[in-house]
């Protein structure tokens, strides 16, 4: 579904994604994690191309993204794309923000859209809060309501930026929720995280990596409680203390 | 102080100050209907990712902005006929208007649409959304709501600034008062009603855009 060979990353003299080789194969759900600034978000940035790389092949769901005449339009809405901050359409209500891709880029009709977007909305459980909009949402509402937006679309892979660092504590269950039944629904998912518990429950694997590598990865089970390398075992062990 | 005026004249030029007013307020009108276009246009263009693209609206927002008003009228009204096109001279007035308040709208708009966090024109990418697209529904709702107060003083400039076309001789409001003066020799009561309809249009576009502001600007939290 998603195999990067060989990818490279500079911002400027800044070398932040160095010789990464990854296979996400369909319906698999990989949390990526590691220390601020170890390139987890650049990594799942580039699959949507969000973010340029210079050097080695990206496939996802077949199409090249390391060639330049791919249509990046057409492949970005089969991904779905969530972010840390939300960024909602604060002018639209939650409804317009889930039907706005789906009527103008996958041409539906209005009232087929609409009925969509309440679908999805149903789904992430904000059945009542379609004509609410974004700044009377709670953040863990908006960021459910990103994941509707996200959905409507019928992506092929969601891709999840640390959906919950912006959050506070109590709403992150209620967005974790809706993402482990997305995971056991068998949905393709890529998650920058820093929810252990989440990853532990969830993920079938668990990607570590530090200064733009890859250092390691593995099953949760076998990389929480037993992981290979030092500067693995050194995460694990500040971010379980706490 | 009053009495060494002469109304009594204005109410016989009155049918001709009507003409004038109307002439000032459908030139602005006109004018700042048409700028918007070029202003969004050429925004639209300045913060276009094609170097030519964006490089051609620079030269025409910045030497719009570094020369005066007048000058660039005279450039029409000399330089057309020049040219090989014969305009009248209120359609030579009106093009000048247009492309003057466009720069300045261009820049008002670069303004409001810089004003879009970054992070909504990702998430519009992200779910397919092409450029025109970004810009219709997720960009200019929101850069429209916050650039009306600006865009209300524009206005009001280009309607002051339509005085200028009185320089080669559009029958507006201030041509009036000069074609008043010079008939009677009447500059102090022909100024004086000119001044007060300015002001009468400067109230009826600052209604309209209060009407505007209520229906552009999204709603925030109650």
């Amino acid at each position: 579904m998603i195999k990067f060979k060989g990818v490279n990353k500079w911002f400027g003299k800044l070398h932040v994604l160095r010789d990464i080789n990854l296979h996400v194969t369909p319906g698999e759900v990989v949390v990526v994690c590691g220390p601020s600034g170890s390139g987890k978000s650049t990594l799942i940035r580039c699959i949507n191309r969000l973010e340029k790389f210079q050097k080695g092949e990206l496939f996802v769901d077949g199409t090249p993204l390391h060639d330049h005449s791919t249509n990046l339009t057409k492949l970005r809405a089969e991904i779905g794309f969530l972010f840390q901050q939300f960024h909602l359409y604060p002018h639209m209500t939650a409804l317009q923000n889930v039907t706005l891709a789906p009527i103008n880029v996958r041409k539906m009709k209005r009232s087929d859209a609409e009925e969509l977007g309440r679908e999805k909305l149903i789904r992430v459980g904000l059945a009542d809060k379609a004509d609410s909009y974004p700044t009377q949402l709670s953040g863990g509402q908006q960021q459910r309501v990103a994941i509707a937006r996200g959905l409507a679309m019928a992506p092929k892979i969601m891709l999840f930026d640390e959906p919950t660092s912006a959050l506070d504590p109590e709403m992150i269950g209620e967005v974790l929720d809706v993402m482990i039944k997305l995971a056991s629904e068998g949905m393709t998912m890529c998650v920058v995280t820093h929810e252990m518990g989440f990853a532990r429950q969830v993920a079938h694997r668990v990607i570590f990596m530090d200064e733009g590598s890859l250092v390691e990865t593995g099953s949760p089970h076998d990389f929480f409680d037993n992981p290979q390398t030092d500067r693995a075992a050194q995460f694990i062990s500040k971010i379980l203390t706490h | 102080m009053l009495e060494g005026l002469n109304f009594r004249v204005l109410w016989e030029y009155m049918p001709f100050f009507m003409e004038g007013l109307r002439n000032t307020f459908l030139i602005s009108i006109v004018s700042l209907f048409l700028a918007l276009i070029v202003g969004i246009i050429a925004c639209a263009c300045r913060l276009s990712p094609w170097k030519l693209v964006r490089g051609l609206s620079i030269v025409y927002i910045e030497s719009i902005r570094s020369t005066p008003l007048l000058v660039q009228i005279y450039f029409f009204y000399f330089g057309l006929p020049t040219l090989g096109l014969r305009v009248p001279e209120l359609q030579t007035g009106i093009i000048a208007l247009m492309l003057n308040s466009g720069a300045y709208i261009a820049e008002i708009v670069r303004a409001g649409i810089t004003s879009v966090p970054n992070g909504q024109i990702e998430a519009g990418i992200s779910s397919g959304l092409n450029y025109f697209q970004r810009m219709r529904f997720i960009i200019l709702p929101q850069a429209l709501g916050v650039t009306v107060p600006p865009l209300l003083g524009q206005a009001i400039v280009l309607v002051k600034d339509s005085a200028l076309l009185s320089m080669i001789s559009v029958m507006e409001l201030t041509r009036c008062g000069q074609t008043l003066t010079s008939e009677r020799f009447m500059p102090t009561e022909a100024f004086f009603t000119v001044a007060f309809f300015y002001l009468c249009i400067y109230f009826v576009l600052k209604s309209m855009a209060d009407w505007s502001q209520k229906k552009l600007i999204f709603r925030e939290a109650y």
